[in-house]
C-alpha cells in the first residue's frame, strides 16, 4: 500500500488517535503507519497533545483522576499517565474549583457585579463596567442560519476580502431546511460558496439541526463566553452560564468585518423559585408563568439570572427552555448560573477550556422577583401574545386541528420522552395532525435508539427532519384561515404560523400530546395520573 | 434634521410578524420587502404608505425575531420615523443600523391622530404635534453619527476609508 498524504495521515490521527487503531481502520500493519508518520515527521498523537501546564492546572482544578480526566475527556488512567509522564505527583492542597465552588457558596467576595456584568467587563479587557456603560467587545463565537444570505449581502457591500476569523463562525442551516422555495435554495447556495471560499470550518448543512441547540450540542459556546447570533432566541445559551443575544444581519456583517460590536451593560434583575415542580408540569411553564407576570416587555433591555432549588435540579435540556423563551419578554440575557449540573453536561462536549463566572451575592439587581411554582398549573400562551398566559383549567373547550412538538423551545430529548410516554399505545385524535420534529440530528439518533420515534408513528404523528420549519410559518406544516394549532414553540403572535385568520397556543410537550389524544387543549395531569397508577 | 410627515397611529406591541410577516424572509432585495411592509397587520398597509410618513406607535415596538427585514420594510417603504413609547432592542439596532430614524417618547402617542401631521426636530429634540410641543432625549453621539451616515454599512465604509 502506497504511503497517505501527511494531511491524510494527520487527518487520520485525529480522528483515531492511536497508530494500532489508525492501522485497524485503513487495514495496514501497525509497524506501517508508525513508519509512515516518523518519515513524515509526524510526533505520536498523544506526546504533543498535553503540556504540563495544563496538566498541572487540572489537576489543582479537580485533584481527582477521573473528574481531571473528564475535562479532556480521557479516561482516569489515561490522565493518571499523563501526571506521571510531567512528574505531578502531590495532591494539591487546595482546590481550584472547590475555591470557586466554595466562593460562589459562601460568596466571600464583597463585589456588587452580576454575570452580565462580569462578562462583559472580561470581554471589553476591563476590571469592572457599571450598567448602562457601552462597551466595545469582541464576542467568543457568532452563528448566523439561513439568514447568513443576508449577511453575506451586507458583508459584500462593505468591501472587505476577509472575514475577521473564519474560525468563530459558525453557521447552521435550519429555517427552511430542506429549502421550500427557490428563493432559499439560492441563498443556502450563496452560503455554501462562501463558507468554502471564506474557509468557515463550522458550517453545518440541513442535516445537523436547529442552530441554537447545534451551539450548545457542539460545544461552540461555553460557560463565562459571549456569542452573538442573527436570531432572537441566541439567549438560550445562557442556560450554560453564557452571555448570548440575538443582532440584526447588518450588524453581524460589521462583526464580520470588524470583530467587533457596542453593547450597553444592561440592568439585571434576579428571579427566584421557590418550591418543587408538581406531576404534568415543566420548565415551560414554569418559564410561562414569569412571562404572564412580568409581561411581553417586563425585561426588555435587562439580563434575567435564574435561581432557586428548582432550578439547580434542571437538566440543561430544561433550563434551555428557560433562557430561549425569555426573549419573550424581552430579555437580553437570561442566565442560569455554572453549577455541578452544567459540569457534568460539558464533560462529554467541551474540549475547550473555560473559566465560568457567578455573580455576586450582593449583586446589584434592578429587581428580584420570587415565585412559589409548587401549586402551579400547566400554563398555555393564548392567541395572540406570549404573556396571555392561562392556567390549563380556565380554558374551555378549545378544538385543536395542528400540534406542534418541536423548535429550540421544546425539541429536545426528554421533551420528546415525556410526549412519548403519553401517547404511547394510543392513536392521536382523528381531526387533529401531530408534527414531531427533534430539534437535532443527535436528538434524532437518540429517539430513535430508545424507540421514541417509533411510538410518535404508531400514533399517527408525522416525524419531520430536525429544522425550524413550522414554528415561523416556513414551511412544513402551515395553518389555513379558521385553523387552530397548539405547539411547544416559542411565539403564537397573529400569522406566526401561516394564515393571519389562524391561531397559536402555547404549552408543553406533555401538554401538547394530550392535546393531540383529546383533539382539542386538555391537562396532561389527568394522563399522567393514570400512567403512574399503572 | 427636521421631518414633517403623515402620522399613521399604531398600538402597542407591533411584532416583527406583523412587520414583515416570515414567509416573505428569503427576499433579499429591499425595494422588494417594501411591498411586505406591515402586511401582517393589514394586507393593503403596504399600498397606502407615502414617502416621509410617520409612525407614531405604543410600546415595545418591533418586538419578537431578530429580522431586520422589519426595519429595512419600513424604510424602503418609505416610513421616515418610528415614534414610539418603547423599541424593542433588536429592532431598536436594526432600525439605527438600516438608517430608520426614531424617537422614543412616552406622550406622543396620545396626541397623536392618525393622518395628521407631525413634525420632528431632532436638533433640539422636540416633536410637534396639534402645536402641542414634546420633548424627547437625542440618541447617543455615536449611535445619531450612525444614523446620520444612513446606516451601519455606509458608516463602516466611512471609518475604513478614515483609517
Amino acid at each position: 500500500m502506497k504511503a497517505p498524504k501527511k494531511e491524510e495521515l494527520l487527518r487520520l490521527q485525529k480522528k483515531y488517535k492511536t497508530d494500532r487503531k489508525i492501522a485497524q481502520a485503513i487495514g495496514v500493519p501497525q509497524y506501517l503507519v508508525k513508519y509512515w508518520r516518523r518519515k513524515k515527521r509526524i510526533d505520536n498523537f498523544s506526546e504533543t497533545k498535553y503540556t504540563e501546564e495544563k496538566i498541572r492546572d487540572l489537576w489543582e482544578r479537580y485533584g481527582n483522576d477521573r473528574d481531571a480526566g473528564a475535562e479532556l475527556s480521557i479516561s482516569p488512567s489515561a490522565f493518571y499517565k499523563w501526571r506521571k509522564k510531567h512528574n505531578i505527583k502531590d495532591k494539591p492542597k487546595v482546590l481550584k474549583m472547590a475555591q470557586l465552588e466554595l466562593s460562589f457558596a459562601q460568596s466571600s467576595s464583597s463585589g456588587s457585579l452580576t454575570i452580565a456584568q462580569k462578562i462583559l467587563a472580561r470581554k471589553a479587557g476591563k476590571s469592572k463596567v457599571e450598567v448602562g456603560e457601552i462597551v466595545e467587545v469582541e464576542p467568543d463565537v457568532v452563528m448566523s442560519h439561513d439568514n447568513a444570505g443576508l449577511v453575506i449581502k451586507q458583508f459584500k457591500n462593505i468591501g472587505v476580502s476577509k472575514v475577521w476569523n473564519p474560525n468563530k463562525i459558525v453557521i447552521p442551516l435550519d429555517h427552511r431546511a430542506p429549502a421550500e422555495s427557490e428563493k432559499t435554495a439560492n441563498a443556502h447556495h450563496q452560503i455554501r460558496l462562501f463558507v468554502k471560499d471564506q474557509k468557515i470550518k463550522n458550517f453545518y448543512d440541513i442535516n445537523e439541526g436547529i442552530c441554537h441547540q447545534v451551539m450548545v450540542e457542539k460545544a461552540h459556546i461555553l460557560p463565562g463566553e459571549l456569542a452573538l447570533g442573527t436570531d432572537s432566541h441566541t439567549t438560550s445559551y445562557g442556560c450554560i452560564g453564557a452571555l448570548s443575544t440575538g443582532i440584526g444581519a447588518t450588524e453581524m456583517a460589521g462583526i464580520w468585518a470588524l470583530g467587533k460590536l457596542w453593547l450597553k451593560v444592561p440592568e439585571s434583575i434576579k428571579i427566584v423559585f421557590l418550591g418543587r415542580l408538581p406531576l404534568g408540569v415543566y420548565a415551560k411553564d414554569v418559564i410561562l408563568l414569569v412571562i404572564k407576570n412580568l409581561t411581553s416587555e417586563g425585561a426588555s433591555y435587562k439580563s434575567v439570572e435564574f435561581y432557586g432549588e428548582v432550578v439547580s435540579e434542571m437538566s440543561v435540556s430544561e433550563r434551555f427552555t428557560l433562557s430561549n423563551l425569555s426573549m419573550e419578554m424581552g430579555a437580553k440575557f437570561a442566565i442560569v448560573p455554572f453549577d455541578k449540573v452544567t459540569k457534568r453536561f460539558l464533560r462529554n462536549s467541551s474540549k475547550r477550556s473555560y473559566q465560568p463566572v457567578w455573580a455576586d451575592k450582593i449583586a446589584g439587581y434592578e429587581n428580584e422577583y420570587e415565585f412559589n411554582i409548587s401549586k402551579l398549573a400547566p400554563q398555555i400562551a393564548c392567541p395572540h401574545s406570549v404573556d396571555n398566559v392561562k392556567d390549563v383549567e380556565e380554558l374551555g373547550d378549545v378544538k385543536i386541528d395542528q400540534v406542534v412538538l418541536g423548535s429550540c423551545t421544546n425539541g429536545r430529548l426528554d421533551d420528546l420522552e415525556i410526549a412519548a410516554r403519553i401517547l404511547k399505545g394510543k392513536r392521536i385524535h382523528p381531526d387533529t395532525r401531530m408534527l414531531v420534529l427533534p430539534c437535532s440530528k443527535a436528538v434524532y439518533l437518540e429517539a430513535l435508539k430508545k424507540g421514541i420515534i417509533r411510538i410518535f408513528l404508531e400514533s399517527d404523528c408525522v416525524v419531520l427532519n430536525p429544522g425550524c420549519g413550522p414554528c415561523l410559518g416556513a414551511h412544513e406544516g402551515i395553518l389555513a384561515e379558521g385553523e387552530r394549532c397548539l405547539a411547544t414553540t416559542n411565539r403564537n403572535f397573529k400569522g406566526r404560523m401561516g394564515s393571519s385568520q389562524s391561531e397559536v397556543y402555547l404549552a408543553s410537550p406533555a401538554t401538547a400530546a394530550a392535546t393531540a389524544l383529546k383533539g382539542k387543549i386538555a391537562d396532561p395531569r389527568d394522563f399522567l395520573k393514570k400512567i403512574w397508577r399503572g | 434634521m427636521i421631518l414633517k410627515g403623515r402620522i399613521w397611529k399604531l398600538k402597542d406591541n407591533i411584532d416583527t410578524d406583523l412587520i414583515y410577516p416570515g414567509k416573505y424572509l428569503p427576499i433579499i432585495d429591499a425595494e422588494e420587502m417594501a411591498l411586505h411592509a406591515l402586511e401582517g397587520l393589514d394586507k393593503e398597509f403596504p399600498g397606502k404608505i407615502k414617502k416621509g410618513d410617520i409612525i407614531v406607535a405604543g410600546k415595545n415596538f418591533g418586538c419578537g425575531s431578530s429580522r431586520e427585514q422589519a426595519a429595512t420594510s419600513l424604510k424602503s417603504a418609505g416610513i421616515a420615523c418610528v415614534v414610539a413609547k418603547s423599541f424593542s432592542r433588536i429592532f431598536f439596532r436594526n432600525a439605527i443600523n438600516q438608517g430608520l430614524a426614531l424617537v422614543q417618547s412616552e406622550k406622543a402617542h396620545e396626541f397623536a391622530e392618525e393622518g395628521e401631521q407631525i413634525t420632528i426636530d431632532f436638533d433640539i429634540g422636540e416633536l410637534i404635534l396639534n402645536d402641542k410641543k414634546l420633548n424627547f432625549a437625542p440618541l447617543p453621539d455615536f449611535i445619531a453619527e450612525i444614523l446620520k451616515s444612513g446606516g451601519l454599512i455606509p458608516y463602516i465604509k466611512k471609518k475604513l476609508k478614515q483609517k
